[in-house]
């Protein structure tokens, strides 16, 4: 009795198997035809799932149902060696190592033949990369560098209304990434709102306007994300939206919240005779996030 | 007699085949093995092979979890890589996505997007291979604590854990270089940020971000370089390792749980032949089933929306795969401090950017060793611990994933704050408490949890404690004695009694 | 119910004007306005408006702010996204439905657009969408998120979500920079590159999601929650499937 329930209960399982497989078919011709038709992508993703998920099942059922289950005992050898083995390995290891290890001159010879290869590969390692020198510190503004936007139009005073915010290049250094990278500047209308004027910069913002460094000082984000006026909140934020640094652009910007242990570096600006606006001079520390030697 | 002909003619050779009738495949089938053994020998492996026994919990799979990810990833990576042009050079957009129609981008971002719009089964592939990479690093970190939890890295399987541990970091590095290259605006982020945190090294940082992205952010060949290394060297470091993780394990054997029939110098389970390739095989199908899935029906990672990388640009909400999430976090919720000694400058970065996975990397792979040292356990164990009866490792193990969990909560602050109406600044100053006192209260906890259930006070649902039933004359069960928990299960001493008894129902059957 | 078949209307209305327009998009009700119209809309401000911005749109400190130069972009904007008027002034404004219907509001923009010298209402032409993309991600992205999905400021503050901005909304927000938003004249963001920027924005309504469900296009963290809790949740199923006996 129990043999014609087990043969029933194998027959079935059979079945449930070809029934998986036949789908899984049914499903990969599906597929190919959405490819021949020329693709969508839900449609494939989806054909892919079914064919894939009912061959799977398929092969399930069959390792569970179909295929010897009972549990089996196998023994653990031990992996370590015989004691005689180890031993032979010393001896071997001695046969050999002794009379090569006598020549102490030699081994030395040796070492230091590996070592110089090594002094030599430094200048080839050294060539992926040019020598950092002064390139953190410095950026693209000099002295009566005009502020342009990414096309390169000059900015004027008056092109930036109240709470009006733009970022800005130094100009002739075109689309060049690196100029980009740290050279970019946020310039700021802040209109009457008062400011608390850090010692020596009293002369670096026009009509309001004041351009601070858009790389975040924590990890070098552009910190592009200005909260605005606001009424009765804190406003005049600057915030990194990478990790929420906040910079308080009315007091130097200086961290408020968040990572970013300094301000943002201001950028000196002045006015060209011909009423564009231009920086001063460089910043007057290195822009971006900290490296050991950047004072 | 030569071995060609023996080849030819096996009736006629001194090892007949007894399968006569099917004469034709049995001959095809028995043919090659002695063919390949002719010339190599192999059969005694081979046998071993087919009658390899994996045991029997579904938990010993999450490793294959992995690998079946891993697999995926190779196939559908090598695909991308026929349409992919790791270059940095700009060109102007002219294909069927209008809303970048006439836009310049560097070349790779460009071969991305004709991957999603123009190359058939493109699309697929490409977020078939991302969501797979999600999929790998989590399989692993289960994976990780199963063998964690249960004491699998003891001796003799330290090396395997150390490999293990290896695996987890070049996953991580894998998918973050993967993740850099398609030079989208979330991509040039990310490596922003690296560059920074790269810098952050004390004295070594300027030139070491120099010689990895060849001069200053963002620097030409940073994508060439990554190319390399997403594709060719950490694959083959990590293939190379798996294949190293396997042949050990397959030397040392599974471990196992303790139970009935069960000792340190057996292994209870499933042949390799037939039944466990079987179900294995059909775990890689179903591993490759939901990858597709998700491929088809989620979308993910969709550069098209976000535009090729400007270093002027950011989005508001950028964060990096989760597997990257918990160091995003730390650098979120870190105190900005910076340390200026004379005159060198430690950045706010260093801490927990290079730091924090410093430690978190090398205390896992110490591990072994430092349990070791602590426990005074210095025995080979094949049979498993229940994590209960190990009530401190247990409990330090779940503290050490409720301190990663809120790293990993920190890198999400910003959508939380937009999903719940909350304020970010809230949501950091929560989680900076959160991370001393959590993992503490987790401790406590857990190690009371799992001292009580060891000790029985508390009966978990199928693992009743150790009783031994047995019949009275009338063939009644009955419960003849119940062993008192051993005091061991409350000592922080866990190491003292390397292997435990079994704790399970013995049924004796009949009046002995 | 009412107020959302207004709210409907309004948006109807204004799509139509979005849309249907090609070179002037909506007229300004400007300083020319019927004078039966500013009597209506002075009349609604003193009810509605004057407790906050004063009787006569000078604003109140700590209250509101002065309105003599919010002109009819700023009325328009503010009346007809439904944020103001505001129950608490601490509070942030933020889309809602409107309170007044397209009569009041438009009596409501004439009179305060009569205050001063604000600006009027956009016009602008046809816009290009991949112009619009570029300067989108960099004048935009940052604060409302490369894919319009808005995002957080400090202190709970938000920055909002673009999925309902109309191309008239967006005109008018740009320009006049409503509540913690900067502006943009006219010189950082030509009425081109406006137009330009506004056609991206109504693209980000329905963006192309090739890849299939757009998981509220917020990146890494819901796509980690999908893997994780999905992807590898349903594998872990599996495994259990496969590695228990029968």
């Amino acid at each position: 009795m129990s043999g014609t329930q087990g043969r029933s209960d194998e027959a079935r399982a059979e079945r449930r198997v070809a029934i998986c497989l036949g789908l899984s078919i049914v499903a990969a011709l599906g597929l190919t035809v959405v490819y021949m038709l020329g693709g969508q992508p839900q449609a494939e993703g989806g054909l892919l799932f079914l064919a894939l998920g009912f061959l799977a099942l398929g092969l399930i059922l069959w390792g569970k149902e179909l295929l010897p289950n009972a549990p089996v005992t196998a023994s653990r050898t031990p992996h370590e060696s015989s004691t005689g083995a180890r031993e032979g390995v010393g001896e071997a290891f001695a046969r050999g190592g002794d009379r090569m290890f006598r020549r102490t001159f030699l081994v030395k010879m040796a070492a230091l033949a590996g070592g110089s290869l090594g002094l030599a590969a430094i200048f080839p390692i050294a060539s992926l990369g040019p020598s950092p020198g002064h390139a953190l510190k410095r950026t693209s503004w000099a002295r009566g560098r005009r502020l342009v936007q990414l096309d390169g139009t000059p900015v004027r005073p008056s092109d930036l209304g109240v709470d009006n915010i733009l970022t800005v290049f130094p100009e002739g250094t075109g689309d060049d990434p690196q100029t980009q990278a740290d050279s970019q500047v946020v310039l700021i209308n802040i209109g009457s709102a008062r400011q608390v004027v850090r010692k020596g910069r009293a002369t670096w913002s026009v009509d309001g306007l004041v351009a601070y460094s858009k790389i975040c000082t924590h990890a070098g984000c552009p910190v592009g994300l200005y909260k605005a006026d606001g009424n009765t909140r804190p406003s005049h934020e600057l915030l990194c939206p990478c990790h929420q640094s906040t910079f308080d652009v009315l007091d130097g910007c200086r961290p408020v919240f968040g990572p970013a242990a300094r301000s943002l570096p201001q950028l000196p600006l002045a006015l060209s005779p011909d009423g564009y606006l231009v920086a001063q001079s460089d910043f007057t520390e290195p822009v971006g996030p900290s490296f050991w030697n950047r004072t | 007699m030569n071995g060609s002909g023996r080849d030819r003619r096996p009736e006629v050779g001194p090892t007949v085949e007894e399968d006569g009738p099917s004469r034709r495949r049995g001959g095809v089938i028995s043919r090659a093995p002695r063919w390949v053994d002719d010339r190599l020998g192999m059969s005694k492996f081979a046998e071993s092979a087919l009658d390899k026994v994996f045991p029997d919990h579904w938990s010993f799979m999450f490793g294959e979890l992995a690998f079946y990810a891993f697999l995926l990833l190779l196939g559908t990576g090598v695909y991308l890589t026929f349409f992919f042009a790791p270059s940095e050079r700009a060109v102007v957009y002219h294909g069927t996505y209008v809303p970048l129609r006439g836009v310049q981008m560097s070349e790779a971002y460009k071969s991305v997007i004709e991957i999603s719009f123009k190359v058939k089964a493109g699309m697929v592939m490409r977020q078939m291979h991302h969501w797979a990479a999600l999929i790998f690093l989590g399989a692993i970190v289960v994976h990780l604590c199963r063998v964690f939890f249960t004491g699998a890295f003891r001796r003799p399987r330290e090396i395997n854990w150390v490999i293990g541990v290896s695996l987890l970091v070049l996953g991580i590095v894998n998918g973050f270089a993967g993740y850099s290259l398609p030079d989208d605006l979330l991509s040039g982020t990310g490596l922003r940020i690296a560059n920074a945190i790269i810098l952050s090294i004390p004295f070594l940082g300027p030139w070491l971000g120099s010689l990895l992205f060849g001069g200053e952010f963002p620097a030409a060949s940073i994508l060439s370089r990554l190319y390399i290394i997403h594709v060719l060297l950490v694959p083959a470091a990590i293939a190379a390792l798996l294949t190293a993780h396997l042949a050990i394990l397959w030397r040392q054997k599974h471990t196992d749980f303790p139970g009935r029939d069960k000792s340190e110098d057996t292994i209870t389970g499933s042949r390799m032949w037939p039944t466990y390739g079987m179900k294995s095989t059909g775990l890689l199908f179903a591993v490759s089933a939901f990858t597709a899935l998700l491929g088809g029906l989620a979308q993910i990672n969709p550069i098209w929306l976000y535009g090729p990388y400007k270093p002027a640009a950011v989005s508001a909400g950028s964060q990096p795969d989760w597997y990257m999430g918990w160091l995003d976090g730390a650098l979120r919720m870190f105190p900005n401090v910076e340390i200026r000694v004379f005159h060198v400058t430690i950045s706010n970065l260093f801490f927990p950017a290079v730091v924090l996975p410093g430690i978190t990397f090398t205390m896992l792979a110490v591990w072994p060793w430092l349990e070791a040292r602590l426990t005074h356990d210095h025995e080979p164990h094949n049979l498993l611990d229940r994590p209960r009866d190990r009530p401190v490792r247990s409990a330090l193990g779940s503290a050490t994933l409720a301190f990663y969990s809120i790293l990993l909560l920190g890198s999400a602050t910003d959508i939380l704050a937009t999903t719940f109406h909350l304020s970010f600044n809230t949501i950091i100053r929560m989680l900076q408490v959160a991370i001393f006192t959590v993992p503490v209260i987790v401790f406590l906890v857990v190690r009371r949890i799992c001292r009580d259930l060891s000790a029985g006070r508390v009966r978990p649902i199928r693992q009743p404690g150790s009783a031994v039933i047995g019949r009275d004359a009338e063939g009644r069960m009955v419960v003849e004695h119940v062993d008192e928990p051993d005091s061991l299960a409350d000592d922080d001493n866990v190491g003292a009694d390397p292997v435990r008894p079994n704790k399970d129902i013995r049924i004796r059957t009949g009046g002995d | 119910m009412r107020g959302a078949a207004a709210g409907l209307l309004l948006v109807a209305v204004a799509l139509a004007v979005g849309f249907g327009s090609s070179f002037r998009a909506t007229a300004a009700p400007a300083q020319t306005a019927d004078p039966a119209a500013l009597a209506g809309g002075r009349a609604l401000f003193v009810t509605g408006c004057s407790t906050c911005h004063g009787g006569d749109g000078r604003g109140i400190a700590k209250r509101g702010p002065s309105l003599l130069d919010s002109g009819a972009a700023g009325a328009d904007f503010y009346l007809r996204t439904g944020r103001m008027p505001l129950a608490n002034p601490d509070q942030q404004p933020l889309r809602g439905p409107a309170a007044y219907n397209g009569r009041e509001i438009g009596e409501l923009v004439a009179y305060v657009a009569s205050l001063g010298q604000g600006p009027p209402i956009p016009t602008v032409g046809p816009g290009n969408l991949s112009a619009g993309n570029s300067e989108f991600q960099l004048n935009c992205g940052a604060c409302h998120s490369v894919v319009g999905a808005g995002g957080a400021l400090s202190y709970g503050d938000v920055v909002p979500s673009l999925q309902r901005a109309t191309r008239t909304d967006v005109l008018e927000a740009v320009r006049v920079g409503p509540g913690n938003m900067p502006r943009f004249s006219a010189e950082v963001l030509t009425p081109q590159q406006l137009a330009d920027v506004a056609t991206y924005v109504q693209y980000l309504h329905h963006p192309e999601d090739r890849g299939g469900f757009g998981l509220g296009h917020l990146g890494p963290i819901p796509e980690g929650f999908v893997g994780l809790v999905l992807g590898l949740g349903a594998l872990l199923l599996c495994v259990r499937l496969v590695g228990t006996r029968a």
